[in-house]
């Protein structure tokens, strides 16, 4: 192995391949950053470029394009409340809150550093464990996979935990009813999509996060005229707090380990990853702290997204839409990734896990002096910010799906989520049971498939009866303690 | 240079570079980076290469099945006067289910260039080593072989399984068909022992066959192939049954004739091509050869096939 990664790094330092890090690295933070526009988009732009590349070179840099887009992921999710990718989503709950009260630049910065850590641990991980975490997630069936999403789905908790139980609960399952539509998974039939070819893929992701986080919210700047100003930054705005590090520290690791492992299993991914590690770090702390809540989403996605490798490259089988492209793209070369992938190219292979070392460092390099600049958007005036906001909305989901039906359909759900929102219902668990819809159903229903309909599947095999052990105790943990509060006689907590 | 002069100059240029054989533009009903945006951007790329057209463009229309991109194709022809549809069987398998009204009628097939075939294959440790020992099975204990997918019930590799379960006897209705979303991770759900036996194609499957974590049982193409000499036919186990999944280009329905022999021309230079032929080999594809009313007869001849195993299924009636 240690030849392996002697190779990788003579691959790596290439000056050209190093090049090729560099604009990947450029070029997928800028498009991740802007709203709207994520790892997908992004790669798929450079998809024509990666063509006229040796296999080396344009795969560090489609994985650069793919990390880069990910690390930039956050800037629009904490200034303006416009998550560009599901993972990101996470981030912005305590992203935002913190950028409006004026510490943009510090969010940023405890973004961009978690992003870095969690990508760094992500690619030691994978130089070191790759080939033996491969035997694990070929472990998972689908059982295993219905208790995670339920798991992930318990999340929820942590927005009830706000004393909106009610509506949080009734917001998460107007999310998992907006996953129905669409297509079948299983059989195939249309559902609820009322004869509209444009609605049987289902609404996408990022229509439905444009909808109700930056247009909802870009709503009510316009009707909600009782704010006052955003404070005017102090002078370490752009900088960690003292103490910053060392809330940070113990949340990054945790949620980096978290989501690497998460980020292996092939369909869970960076944000299954993002949502976990925001709740145990919710869990683990009573009192709500936003440098956790920041830290926890934004280590444990990149970790996740580095962790997507995994399976990529040792079996041969991309666990997202993004991955999938990247196979896309190593086909092309002629290079079939999967257990031989070490002996026949072990240049690639090698190469491109360490050139994410050198891509991580070069994105925190490019981030941090950028800060300054960037945060200063959350200052602009509403005349300018909100209109800004609605464009670069719309002009992101129209990049993704080049369908004008969803502008409609996009004012529209925007529409709906500003009244839920005015009616006092949280769309953040909206949101979440809209993305965890899909993946509940299809393995659940393929689980009862095989078991022909009995529940007694999850306890079959150790690592079901684990994931129902922890899934109960996350379910029932949140209940007991709202019992508690309600039994003496106060309202639940806050 | 004067600026309306230059302004002029560039009109003209644009102009030129509009007219009708230089420029080739690729609809492709699919998000990029599969099958059919790579089958796509291959001939793309050599069409350039050779100088068959000035300018090559493409354009990423996924949805609905792929009926979001024939109607627009179909709606904007005026726009789309010159472009190219890539499709592949799943067109014929979604019109029929009526997802969308049109179906290849409404197009000028021009060429089936690749062919994709489906293949039954178990995990390498799995006792059960030939078809025949696989069809007892299902025969005496249809419902015991959990079969994987990686596509909804009704779609492409259901339907493969059902017109092989039929050639022996057994109703494809009494099958457990387990749907995976791609065929990624129907691989692994055979890999982690979720399911017995895959059916999916062997462009995919390819790559896990060499590495031997997976065994073929028998694939659908009409003889033996090359790449899996030692992998045996339906038809050569006595099943009438022969399938492939085309991948093909189309063109407006109302072509000028000249216009469709010039095409049809192109893609016949395009398969002597050695760079073609590469690409076919580095993306592990196999060669269909059928153009014009050859293909549009093929096309015909599967949707009957198609038509009665869906009837079968009952997902039309």
């Amino acid at each position: 192995m240690w030849e392996g990664i002697s190779t990788g790094i003579a691959t790596a330092v290439d000056p050209i391949n190093l090049c090729w890090v560099v604009i990947g690295c450029v070029v997928g933070t800028f498009i991740g950053m802007l709203p709207g526009l994520g790892p997908i988009t992004a790669i798929a732009l450079m998809i024509p470029i990666s063509y006229g590349l040796d296999p080396a070179a344009g795969l560090i840099m489609m994985a650069g394009v793919y990390y880069g887009a990910v690390f930039g992921g956050s800037t629009s999710s904490i200034l303006i409340n416009a998550p560009g990718v599901a993972s990101t989503v996470a981030t912005s709950f305590d992203g935002y809150p913190m950028a409006r009260a004026g510490q943009a630049g510090r969010a940023l910065a405890i973004a961009a550093y978690s992003s870095f850590v969690g990508g760094s641990l992500g690619a030691i991980a994978l130089l070191l464990f790759a080939s033996s975490l491969a035997a694990i997630a070929i472990q998972f069936q689908s059982p295993d996979y219905a208790l995670i999403l339920v798991i992930a789905l318990s999340s929820v908790a942590a927005f009830a935990d706000r004393g909106q139980i009610l509506t949080s609960l009734i917001a998460a399952v107007i999310g998992l009813m907006l996953g129905t539509i669409g297509t079948d998974p299983s059989a195939g039939v249309q559902r609820f999509t009322f004869g509209q070819l444009d609605l049987s893929d289902g609404i996408p992701f990022i229509l439905l996060a444009m909808a109700t986080f930056a247009l909802a919210e870009a709503f009510r700047m316009t009707t909600d005229r009782s704010e006052g100003p955003i404070p005017s930054p102090g002078k370490n705005s752009v900088r960690l707090y003292p103490g910053d590090a060392r809330d940070m520290a113990p949340t990054v690791s945790r949620s980096s380990v978290l989501g690497f492992l998460i980020g292996v299993l092939p369909g869970a991914g960076a944000t299954l990853a993002s949502f976990i590690a925001y709740d145990t770090e919710r869990r683990l702390h009573k009192k709500v702290n936003r440098v956790r809540g920041i830290a926890a989403p934004e280590s444990a996605n990149n970790a996740a997204c580095t962790g997507s490798f995994v399976p990529l490259l040792t079996l041969g089988i991309p666990g997202s839409g993004t991955t999938a492209i990247l196979l896309g793209v190593m086909l092309s070369y002629g290079i079939q990734p999967g257990p031989r992938l070490l002996e026949t190219e072990p240049g690639v292979f090698w190469g491109v896990i360490v050139s994410m070392y050198i891509g991580n460092l070069i994105l925190l390099a490019l981030n941090l002096p950028l800060i300054p600049y960037i945060s200063r958007v959350i200052y602009l005036s509403r005349k300018i910010l909100i209109p800004f906001v609605i464009a670069f909305s719309m002009l992101g989901v129209y990049l993704t799906t080049m369908n004008p039906f969803d502008i409609f359909l996009m004012l529209g759900i925007g529409l709906a989520a500003f009244l839920l929102r005015s009616a006092g219902f949280p769309l953040a668990p909206l949101l979440l049971g809209f993305i965890l819809s899909g993946m509940l159903e299809e393995n659940l229903r393929r689980t009862l498939y095989l078991s022909e309909g009995s529940l007694t599947i999850f306890f079959q095999s150790p690592l079901s009866a684990t994931l129902l052990t922890v899934c109960l105790i996350v379910w029932t943990i949140p209940l007991v303690r709202i019992a508690n509060d309600l039994r003496r006689g106060g309202n639940p907590r806050d | 240079m004067q600026r309306p002069q230059r302004i002029r100059l560039a009109l003209i240029l644009l102009a030129s570079s509009c007219s009708y054989a230089d420029r080739l533009h690729f609809v492709i009903p699919a998000g990029p980076g599969g099958g059919l945006d790579g089958t796509a951007r291959e001939i793309g790329r050599i069409f350039k290469t050779f100088g068959q057209y000035e300018s090559i463009s493409y354009e990423n229309m996924p949805g609905g099945g792929g009926g979001r991109a024939l109607s627009q194709y179909l709606e904007n022809r005026s726009r789309y006067r010159d472009a190219v549809l890539v499709n592949s069987t799943p067109l014929i398998v979604r019109s029929l289910q009526g997802l969308f009204p049109q179906s290849f009628r409404d197009l000028t097939p021009i060429v089936g260039l690749i062919a994709d075939y489906g293949i039954f294959v178990v995990r390498a440790d799995d006792p059960i080593l030939t078809w025949s020992q696989l069809s007892t099975t299902f025969k005496s204990r249809p419902s015991t072989v959990v079969v994987g997918g990686g596509s909804v019930r009704g779609s492409l590799d259901h339907i493969v399984l059902a017109l092989a379960l039929s050639s022996i006897n057994v109703n494809p209705r009494e099958v457990r068909y387990l749907p995976y979303d791609g065929g990624a991770k129907a691989m692994l759900a055979l890999l982690s022992g979720e399911v017995r036996l895959l059916s999916t194609g062997l462009g995919e499957t390819m790559p896990f066959l060499d590495s031997g974590q997976v065994r073929a049982l028998a694939v659908t193409a009409a003889e033996r192939i090359e790449t899996i000499a030692d992998v045996p036919t339906l038809q050569e186990l006595g099943h009438d049954v022969a399938f492939a999944n085309w991948r093909g280009i189309f063109a407006q329905p109302q072509l000028p004739p000249k216009r469709k022999i010039e095409l049809i021309e192109q893609f016949h230079e395009l398969r002597q091509t050695n760079e073609w032929n590469a690409a076919l080999q580095k993306r592990g594809w196999t060669p269909l050869d059928l153009a014009g009313n050859a293909f549009a007869n093929y096309l015909l001849e599967q949707e009957k096939l198609l038509r009665t195993t869906l009837t079968k299924l009952g997902f039309i009636n």
